[in-house]
């Protein structure tokens, strides 16, 4: 080594013995000057961070009435002193908050990592129980009551499938990545979203936890704040529901399936329905029955999981069903598309067809005589359709059956959870039992049945394009987000999906046929007492299975008013027999309350 | 095996001393992890225990070969880090804020760990072979340009402190190899002239970590609390410390990151200034060695490799320390041999390998 270098590393050694030298004696004046301080401090560390949660966002309707909330209740936490937690003083929480002294123990240790934070043992504790902690403060050292809020759902379990729950689980691994490209990250032990808005739309509405630096006692009161950083609130979130709607829909289907239980029904008691704007793609009401309410999930819950009717599940978008005579618009636009029927062709329905050896009749086989496009939709003719089926072919059907936007979901990204559906098809029967097709389940699907099976909202989009006119928007619930200062973070636009393109004609043929159905002789005439123009389609589907002891189920799916469509909407009645009765009363009740029909009625009686 | 001649000229004091830091680091470890693991409290001990012994079998290895065989492929360590650098970008696991893993199945791996050692390899053989563009200004740039890209992938991890690691062993080894230090006042007069340009770049959880730093009050809830959590429990342990096990801060977990960045406080707690010293005699005398074995070896490169080493160690133990202490800002930059990890574990150990293995050939072997 030359000299140079060596001098170098000379200077070398000095620095780092300069280093060295300057720790240590950083190290003396810590450890041996300022010890006593440090070492007061330690003998008394009760620094504690007291987390402030951030109220979450609230949820307004189209109108701005509050749907969720946020009220202030008592949350009772554990705070570490220094010395473990007596098992006196667990015992007597677990009898004070009626928890489990393993429950107890077992929130303690799942937050091992993070001592320095309170323990939330249960949060929304009776004012009785929190009275009788705070004069029993001495006895129990380390414990907390904190004022935190508490999510509060004004209307119950009204709208429970779109606003969703609060509760302390996981979410789906898919979810966690989801929010994580949103740069938002959950802690375990937090209250979390676990479906509807809550669950899609927790970043935005979670805001960021604030929290005070205190120095507490031997009893674990905070003596002494330092530091105070206040939590920033979560985003509201306005929707497109229209609340005295919402709540108009779901009474009405609780009403019909209590109806069709009293008339000894005993397999009703689920139904689901949808109302949007066919303008925007708006969702005006969203409905599916059984329902739970949000702010008892938690006690509720063992019961809400053994119900076979699965309240759980929103049967709006989760669910598909057979759709029926509903279906028959689809078959009616592929057979005018196609030029297979004239608009003024009829054909004969003799209540009876025998076509490839199998024999299919009108309902209650009545025979509606020569009829064309037009009256074979106002009268809901099987025959008719099985004729058009047959001569459009399964394939053509298949086509426009999706150029409606069934067999894929129809883009509604603002709750999780849509389903497909099922298109009926050659393909998707010989994928499933790898058998041929035959025509006459040609027939079957062109009625709505065979393997057809869609959700409601589907059923509501697919109505909506008819009144549109082949306009497929994408459905949406959130109309804009706005943060805690008032600015707007994000305002939804309608957004065109899918336009389905068909003759003019075409349209309004078969909207004709919808009006009809809705006047006297038509199926829906139920709906003629109503001063606005209705256009609508019942449907009675059959039920899985060949056992006709068990009721069809009852769709209907309408829009008005027909000169300007303001509203599309589809029923759904679960084994809710004909659709000419029971969802066309539900129907009848939803369009009263939107168009304000009856409601000066009433008040004149009272 | 290698020639028996080699043992002759073989460093024991070196490898006592770092098995004795590594022992060291076990005991406090293990005091560290108390109750982290409820199954199994001696957990943490034993995988680094492991990871102890990876490491001398990986120094057993990297003594048999002849380091001139690193000089030869040095360029290929070059390449090698900057793809799995560049990996870490694309695939690394997120933790903190900071993608710095690579899951590898068995452990998670940090190649920026060992992107520290190839720093330190390939600079010193740009400087063997290009010995006279140290003497001029304006013909250093290729130095600069080795440096560049290794550190801006760092950089955009975001990984601050090893980025700085970088640059600290940069300099240590430019220095050594004769680089005028007017030279080197240039070059961080113009680096400090940019740093307005570097501060917009930062992320913010590493602005938040400068600015706690300089002003603790900034962040009371976060690394201010860390910090302060951190000085009670080093100042209160006095001169003769609590005794092992027996640190209250520790054993209430008060500590973040206790085992890995922090290990240092737990220590300082526990076994006071004695303690604290020890371990920094115990630093010290290993970088000594590193330096002499260094100024011994029969050629330049050597010389600079364990430049580049005792440069990196210094620079970790006086950040690391700095930080829980209050001297430096928190940087995530792991005590070598003491911080619990694989990583950092297994680099340190073939660093020593690597200064054992110029130490022992020091001489032309006779034949």
């Amino acid at each position: 080594m030359d000299k140079k270098m060596l001098k170098r590393t000379r200077f070398f050694v000095s620095l780092i013995m300069l280093i060295f030298f300057f720790l240590c004696a950083r190290l003396a004046y810590l450890q041996v000057i300022q010890y006593e301080t440090y070492w007061s401090r330690a003998e008394k560390n009760r620094l504690r961070i007291l987390p402030i949660t951030a109220p979450r966002g609230e949820i307004f309707d189209r109108n701005n009435r509050q749907i969720v909330t946020n009220r202030p209740g008592f949350t009772v936490s554990l705070v570490d002193l220094g010395d473990g937690y007596s098992d006196e003083t667990i015992a007597s929480l677990a009898v004070l908050l009626e928890m489990e002294v393993g429950e107890i123990r077992h929130k303690i240790r799942s937050q091992y990592y993070r001592r320095w934070l309170p323990i939330r043992l249960k949060t929304d504790v009776p004012m009785q129980a929190v009275a009788e902690i705070s004069e029993r403060r001495m006895e129990l050292p380390g414990v907390l009551i904190e004022v935190q809020p508490i999510r509060n759902y004004v209307y119950g379990n009204f709208a429970a499938h779109i606003l969703g729950y609060l509760s302390e689980g996981t979410v789906a691994a898919w979810v966690e990545e989801y929010w994580q490209q949103q740069n938002y990250r959950h802690h375990i032990g937090e209250l979390v979203g676990q479906a509807g808005l809550e669950l899609a739309w927790e970043p935005m509405l979670r805001g960021i936890d604030g929290g005070i630096q205190v120095e507490v006692n031997s009893t674990g009161q905070a003596i002494a704040e330092f530091e105070r950083v206040e939590p920033q609130p979560g985003h509201d979130i306005y929707l497109t529901i229209d609340i005295p709607l919402q709540l108009a829909v779901e009474r009405a289907l609780q009403e019909s399936v209590e109806r069709l239980r009293e008339e000894g029904n005993r397999y009703a008691g689920e139904a689901a329905a949808v109302v949007l704007d066919p303008q925007s793609g708006r969702i005006l009401a969203m409905a599916s029955i059984p329902s739970y309410d949000p702010n008892t999930f938690h006690r509720d819950f063992p019961e809400l999981r053994e119900d076979r009717r699965r309240p759980l599940v929103n049967k709006a978008i989760e669910e598909h069903y057979p759709v029926g005579s509903t279906f028959k618009m689809v078959t009616a636009l592929a057979a005018l598309e196609e030029g297979v029927i004239g608009r003024n062709e009829r054909v004969f329905c003799a209540g009876t067809v025998t076509r490839y050896g199998a024999t299919k009749s009108c309902f209650r086989e009545t025979a509606h005589g020569a009829l064309n496009i037009v009256e074979a939709i106002t009268k809901s003719c099987n025959i008719f359709f099985y004729e058009m089926g047959l001569r459009v072919g399964m394939d053509n059907l298949a086509h426009y059956s999706r150029e409606f936007g069934f067999g894929s979901r129809v883009g509604l990204r603002d709750i999780f959870g849509e389903k497909k559906g099922i298109v009926a098809s050659k393909e998707y029967k010989r994928d499933l039992y790898n058998e041929p097709w035959y025509p006459a389940e040609t027939m079957d699907a062109a009625i709505g049945q065979s393997f057809q099976s869609f959700t409601p909202l589907q059923m509501a989009n697919y109505v909506s394009m008819i009144a549109n006119k082949g306009i497929h928007y994408r459905p949406y619930l959130v109309e804009k987000v706005v943060d805690s200062t008032g600015e707007v973070v994000m305002l939804a636009e309608p957004e065109i999906l899918y336009h389905l393109e068909a003759q003019q004609s075409t349209w309004e043929t078969i909207q004709l046929g919808m009006v009809r159905a809705t006047l006297p002789g038509g199926t829906a005439s139920r709906l003629a007492v109503l001063p606005v123009s209705v256009a609508g389609k019942t449907g009675t589907a059959q039920a899985a299975g060949r056992d006709s002891s068990i009721p069809s189920h009852s769709l209907f799916v309408a829009y008005a008013p027909v000169e300007n469509a303001e509203i599309a909407l589809s029923v759904f009645v679960k084994h809710g027999g004909t659709g000419g009765t029971t969802a066309v009363t539900v129907a009848l009740q939803i369009l009263e309350q939107y168009f304000q029909i009856g409601l000066n009625k009433e008040e004149a009686d009272s | 095996m290698f020639d028996r001649r080699l043992l002759k000229n073989f460093d024991y004091v070196l490898l006592i001393i770092t098995l004795a830091l590594c022992f060291y680091g076990l005991v406090v470890l293990s005091s560290a992890t108390q109750g982290l693991s409820s199954s199994d409290p001696l957990l943490y001990v034993r995988k680094q225990a492991t990871w102890i012994g990876v490491g001398l079998a990986v120094i057993l290895l990297v003594i048999s070969v002849d380091y001139i065989n690193i000089y030869r492929w040095s360029w290929y360590f070059y390449v090698l880090k900057l793809i799995s650098l560049g990996l870490v970008l694309f695939f690394g696991r997120d933790t903190g804020g900071a993608s710095r893993w690579i899951d590898l199945k068995i452990f998670d791996f940090q190649p920026s760990e060992l992107a520290k050692l190839i720093v330190i390899i390939t600079l010193a053989r740009l400087l063997v072979d290009c010995e006279e563009r140290r003497e001029r200004f304006f013909s250093t740039w290729p130095f600069f340009l080795l440096l560049l890209p290794p550190t801006l992938l760092i950089f955009m991890q975001p990984d601050l402190g090893t980025a700085l690691v970088f640059l600290v062993i940069f300099f240590g080894m430019l220095y050594m190899a004769g680089v005028p230090v007017r030279y080197m006042a240039v070059y961080t007069t113009a680096g400090l002239a940019a740093f307005p340009l570097l501060w917009s770049q930062l992320i913010h959880y590493q602005k938040m970590r400068l600015l706690v730093f300089l002003n603790p009050e900034v962040d009371p809830l976060g690394y201010g609390y860390q910090l302060m959590q951190s000085m009670i429990a080093i100042g209160s342990g006095g001169i003769r410390g609590k005794g092992l096990y027996a640190g209250t801060q520790a054993r209430l977990q008060f500590l973040p990151e206790q085992h890995t960045d922090f290990i240092f406080s737990v220590l300082g707690e526990e076994l006071g200034l004695l303690g604290g010293a020890l371990l920094l005699v115990l630093y010290f005398c290993l970088i000594y060695r590193i330096l002499k074995i260094g100024s011994y070896s029969k050629d330049s490169f050597g010389a600079l490799i364990c430049t580049g080493v005792a440069t990196m160690i210094t620079f970790q133990v006086l950040v690391n320390v700095g930080m829980t202490i209050s001297v430096m800002p928190v940087t995530g930059l792991p005590l070598p041999f003491m911080s619990y990890g694989g990583s950092s574990m297994l680099v340190n150990m073939l660093s020593i390998g690597v200064v054992l293995n110029v130490g022992m050939r020091r001489h032309k072997i006779q034949f």
